[in-house]
C-alpha cells in the first residue's frame, strides 16, 4: 500500500534523511525505531506527504504521492502527530469531527453519514464516554486516544502515528498499543514511530530500523532487534527477552560499549532493504 | 445550536435593537420613536426631525453596527487563524498603520480633513501588507510566531512615526488626541462611502472561512494531514481582518480593544469555540456593544459627548474580568 524508496530530505541545510525506505501493507503494523535524531519522524512525515522530498519517492497504491495532494491523499492515510495542539474551548466530539474534513468541501455541512463516522471513530478509540468534555480537561492518554479518533474519522485505509506514546505512562501506553494493534488486525495499515523497543517488538509485525537518516534493517522484530544490532545502532549492551507473552529489554545500563563502532552493512539474520 | 448559544444570540439581538432605537431617538434633539419610524418608512413630512434622523442618526447608527461587527469579526479571524487568544487587530500592524495615516492627515494636512478616512484606510492596509509580506517570505513563511513578530515590529515603526508627527506638530495635537481616543462621527455617509467595499469583502471572506478555521484547531500538522491548507487559510483570514480593521479605524479611530475582547466574551458566554457560532455572534455582540456604548457616551453627560473608546474600555473591562473569573 505504502512504499517509500530512497527518501532524501534536507532541513535547513542538513541532510536528515539520506536514502530511507519504508513499506506498509493492509493488516500489518510496522514500527519505525531508531536513536534520537535518526530521522524517524522525518521519515514518517515524508511518508504522510507532510515533508517534501529532495529525491526518492513515496507511492501510495503505486501512485506517486506528489501527485496526490490535499484531500485525495487525506482519504488514503491519516496522521497522528507526536503532540497535537490542544485548543481552548473545543470539545472532544468537535475535535473528532475535524477528521471528516477530507470528505467535506470548505462550505459543506456534515451529513448524517459524517456524524455516524465520527461516532464510530469515537467508539473505536474509546473516547465516547467523554465526548462532551473539553480537550483542555483531558489527561495525556485520553488526548492521544482523541487524536487516534480524529484519524479514524478520516476513514483512511492507512494510519501513521509519530511517537503517540512518548509522553504517556505505562497504562496509557498499553491502551494505545492495544488500540493500534487492534486497528491493524481490523485490516488497517498502521505505521508507528516508537522509542520503546520492547513495545515495538511486542506489537509490530515488522520493525524498520532507521539510523543516520538511512533504513539499516527491516523485518520481523525477533530477527532484526538482535543484541549486535542494538549495540551497533544504540551503542548499548542489550537484548530483547520474550517470555509468557511479556516483552522486556534487558540492558546493561552502565556497561562499556565503544561509541564509535561502524554500522554493520549486513548483520546476520537481518533483511536489509534493497531499493532495486 | 444549543440553548445557551441561542440565548447569547437572542440577548445580543435584543440589546442591538434597543440600542438602535435609543441611538435613533436620543440626542441633543429628542425625536420620538414614532417620528423615527415615519422618517424611515418615508411617511414623515419634510422638516428638521426627518432631516436629523435620515442625515445624522441613521448614518451614525449604521456606522456603529457595521464597525462593531467588523471589529468583532476581525478579532475572531485573527484569534482563530493564529491560534492565539491575544491576537487582535493591533497585532497585525493594521491599527498602528491606520493611526499614522489619520494623524498624518489631521496634523500635516488639516485642510484636507475629508481625506482622513482615506489616509487611515490606506496606511492601515499598507501596514497589513507589510506585515504579511515579511511574515510570508522565507522558508518558515506563514508561521504564527513570525507573523506576530512582524506585526509587533511594524506596529512599533508606525507608532514611532505617529509620535514623531505629534512632536513635530505639537501645537495641533488636540485633534489627534481626540481621534486616537476613538469615536463615531456625525458627518453622514461620507466615511462609509469610502469604506464599504472593504467591509463587504472582509465580511464575505469571514463567512467563507468559518468552517475552515475550525479545522486549524488541532494545529498545522493535523490540518495539513486532513488536506486543509493552513497557510492559505491563515493568509485569507489575516487579509480579511486587515480589511475590516483598517476600514473600522478609518471610521471610528482606534478601538482595537473591542476586537480583542468580543470573541472572548462570545466564547465564554456561548460555551463553545465553534467558529460558525463565534463568528456570527461576535458580529452581533460587536454591533450591539458599540451601538449601546456610543449612545450612552453621547447621552449620559449631554450635551457633552464622551469619547466612546475610553468610555467602552472603562465599562467593558469589569464585565470582561468578571466573565474571566467565572469561566471554568
Amino acid at each position: 500500500m505504502l512504499s517509500v524508496r530512497d527518501a532524501v530530505v534536507r532541513l535547513g541545510g542538513a541532510e536528515i534523511l539520506r536514502g530511507a525506505d519504508l513499506d506498509a501493507a493492509a493488516g500489518k503494523l510496522v514500527a519505525v525505531v531508531g536513536p534520537n535524531g535518526a530521522g524517524k519522524s522525518t521519515l514518517i512525515r515524508a511518508a504522510a506527504g507532510l515533508q517534501r522530498l529532495e529525491s526518492g519517492s513515496v507511492c501510495w497504491n503505486g501512485e506517486d504521492a506528489t501527485r496526490l495532494r490535499g484531500r485525495k491523499l487525506a482519504r488514503l492515510r491519516s496522521f497522528v502527530p507526536q503532540r497535537a495542539r490542544v485548543p481552548d474551548g473545543v470539545r472532544v466530539h468537535e475535535a473528532v469531527a475535524i477528521g471528516r474534513a477530507p470528505h467535506l468541501g470548505p462550505l459543506q455541512r456534515p451529513t448524517r453519514g459524517d456524524r455516524d463516522a465520527v461516532d464510530r471513530a469515537m467508539a473505536r478509540a474509546g473516547v465516547s464516554a467523554f465526548a462532551d468534555r473539553k480537550l483542555t480537561t483531558l489527561s495525556g492518554g485520553e488526548l492521544q486516544r482523541v487524536q487516534v479518533a480524529v484519524a479514524l474519522a478520516q476513514d483512511a485505509p492507512a494510519l501513521l502515528a509519530d511517537e503517540p506514546t512518548s509522553s504517556l505512562d505505562l497504562g496509557a501506553t498499553s491502551v494505545i498499543a492495544r488500540l493500534l494493534r487492534g486497528l491493524a488486525d481490523d485490516g488497517l495499515a498502521v505505521v508507528l514511530v516508537v522509542h520503546d523497543l520492547a513495545l515495538a517488538a511486542a506489537v509490530a509485525d515488522e520493525v524498520v530500523v532507521v539510523s543516520g537518516g538511512k533504513t539499516v534493517a527491516a523485518g520481523a522484530p525477533a530477527t532484526v532487534l538482535t543484541a549486535s544490532l542494538l549495540s551497533d545502532v544504540w551503542h548499548v549492551d542489550a537484548g530483547l527477552v520474550q517470555r509468557d507473552g511479556r516483552t522486556a529489554l534487558h540492558v546493561d545500563w552502565l556497561g562499556a560499549v565503544s561509541p564509535s563502532q561502524p554500522l554493520p552493512l549486513n548483520p546476520p539474520g537481518v533483511v536489509v532493504h534493497d531499493p532495486s | 445550536m444549543a440553548l445557551r448559544q441561542t440565548s447569547v444570540v437572542v440577548l445580543a439581538a435584543l440589546i442591538a435593537l434597543a440600542a438602535a432605537a435609543a441611538s435613533l431617538t436620543l440626542g441633543a434633539v429628542h425625536v420620538p420613536l414614532q417620528d423615527v419610524l415615519d422618517a424611515l418608512t418615508g411617511r414623515a413630512d419634510a422638516g428638521p426631525l426627518k432631516e436629523i434622523v435620515l442625515a445624522l442618526r441613521v448614518p451614525r447608527t449604521v456606522e456603529a453596527i457595521v464597525v462593531g461587527a467588523a471589529l468583532g469579526v476581525a478579532g475572531v479571524l485573527l484569534q482563530g487563524a493564529l491560534g492565539n487568544p491575544l491576537a487582535s487587530p493591533d497585532i497585525v500592524g493594521v491599527t498602528g498603520g491606520a493611526g499614522f495615516g489619520a494623524i498624518l492627515v489631521l496634523l500635516a494636512f488639516p485642510g484636507a480633513i475629508a481625506l482622513l478616512p482615506v489616509g487611515a484606510l490606506a496606511f492601515g492596509l499598507l501596514a497589513g501588507a507589510l506585515v504579511l509580506t515579511i511574515a510570508w517570505s522565507g522558508p518558515s513563511g506563514g508561521a504564527t510566531g513570525r507573523l506576530i513578530l512582524a506585526g509587533i515590529a511594524v506596529s512599533a515603526l508606525f507608532g514611532a512615526a505617529t509620535t514623531s508627527l505629534m512632536v513635530a506638530y505639537s501645537d495641533r495635537v488636540q485633534s489627534a488626541v481626540l481621534w486616537m481616543a476613538g469615536g463615531l462621527s456625525s458627518d453622514g455617509w461620507s466615511g462609509m462611502r469610502v469604506a464599504w467595499p472593504y467591509f463587504a469583502v472582509g465580511f464575505v471572506v469571514a463567512v467563507v472561512l468559518s468552517r475552515p478555521l475550525d479545522r486549524l484547531a488541532l494545529g498545522d500538522d493535523v490540518a495539513e494531514s486532513l488536506g486543509v491548507r493552513p497557510r492559505l487559510i491563515r493568509l485569507a483570514a489575516v487579509v480579511a481582518a486587515a480589511l475590516l480593521a483598517s476600514a473600522a479605524a478609518a471610521l471610528v479611530g482606534l478601538l482595537g480593544f473591542l476586537g480583542l475582547v468580543i470573541p472572548h466574551l462570545v466564547r465564554l458566554a456561548g460555551g463553545t469555540a465553534s467558529h460558525r457560532f463565534v463568528m456570527g455572534a461576535s458580529a452581533l455582540v460587536g454591533a450591539a456593544l458599540l451601538l449601546a456604548g456610543d449612545t450612552l457616551a453621547r447621552t449620559v453627560l449631554a450635551p457633552i459627548e464622551l469619547p466612546v473608546g475610553p468610555f467602552m474600555v472603562v465599562l467593558g473591562v469589569p464585565v470582561f474580568l468578571w466573565l474571566l473569573r467565572s469561566a471554568h
